[in-house]
């Protein structure tokens, strides 16, 4: 990764997006501000999402992200996706809240390596980031 | 039904202080080996976190024994699934990922899901002894 882009994303944190949503970052977390609710995207969720469903992650059976995705960008959708996405309980005893949301254009491509629309957002019961991922 | 796993090695997770949400999608990952009649269900995509599949297929046999029709397991970091349909004493298998549809004994999907889980603790715990003093292991894979 050049030195451009690594200081460009790191400026990035500090930017707020829109009139609504904003994002800080403190000690290592970014905070993914919705109205009354604010998501946390730590530094971990956000390098686990990276090595299974960045565009070049070499992890199989997982979606991956469209080329020219940055956490800026990233951090944008989930905040889409949990803003205006459906929300519904983790399943079978999985602690937090699961959203998803279809951009109606492609975000990335599927398992099978179609397009992507939707993005699944897993929160935990802290409304930190767990995982998040096209399909 | 054949259910098995295959465990990716690790040596650096600390199992005295891991978190169930850790365990739900972070350690303790490998492939899946499922196969129900002739039918290969298997997901060698590397990344399976195997307590909570553990945890949930042990859930989800609890449901269909008490009245439930159909459960649906989804993976973590996919929208991939497994589908439980209950047929009377049946259960009917099928997944997002693979073809058709499997068909086994509901007691036998039982015996299959809680060998699984014991198999896998047993193997952590060996691996992992201090995991064994770890509430969140002994509540998603039950008490040594």
């Amino acid at each position: 990764m050049s030195l451009r882009l690594l200081t460009a994303l790191f400026l990035a944190f500090g930017l707020l997006l829109t009139a609504d949503l904003s994002v800080a970052q403190s000690a290592g977390y970014s905070q993914v501000q919705t109205g009354a609710d604010q998501i946390v995207l730590t530094r971990w969720a956000l390098q686990h999402i990276m090595a299974r469903h960045w565009p070049d992650s070499t992890a199989t059976g997982a979606g991956k992200f469209q080329a020219g995705i940055t956490e800026a960008s990233l951090r944008d959708m989930i905040n889409e996706a949990v803003h205006n996405g459906r929300a519904r309980h983790n399943t079978h005893g999985r602690p937090g809240t699961i959203y998803e949301y279809d951009f109606q254009r492609q975000i990335g491509t599927t398992i099978d390596g179609g397009p992507a629309t939707r993005l699944r957002v897993v929160v935990s019961n802290r409304n930190e980031v767990i995982t998040a991922f096209p399909f | 039904m054949h259910l098995d796993y295959r465990l990716n090695e690790d040596r650096e997770t600390d199992w005295s202080s891991v978190t169930e949400e850790d365990l739900r999608y972070r350690v303790a990952l490998g492939n899946l080996v499922f196969h129900v009649g002739d039918k290969d269900f298997s997901a060698d995509w590397g990344w399976i976190p195997l307590v909570d599949l553990a945890a949930s297929f042990a859930e989800i046999v609890r449901k269909l024994e008490g009245g439930s029709a159909s459960e649906t397991f989804e993976f973590t970091e996919s929208d991939s699934w497994v589908r439980f349909e209950r047929k009377g004493e049946k259960v009917l298998v099928s997944t997002s990922y693979g073809d058709g549809v499997g068909e086994i004994a509901l007691h036998a999907a039982s015996e299959a899901v809680k060998s699984f889980r014991e198999r896998l603790r047993s193997e952590l715990l060996r691996q992992h002894p201090q995991a064994a003093h770890n509430a969140a292991v002994r509540k998603l894979l039950g008490a040594v």
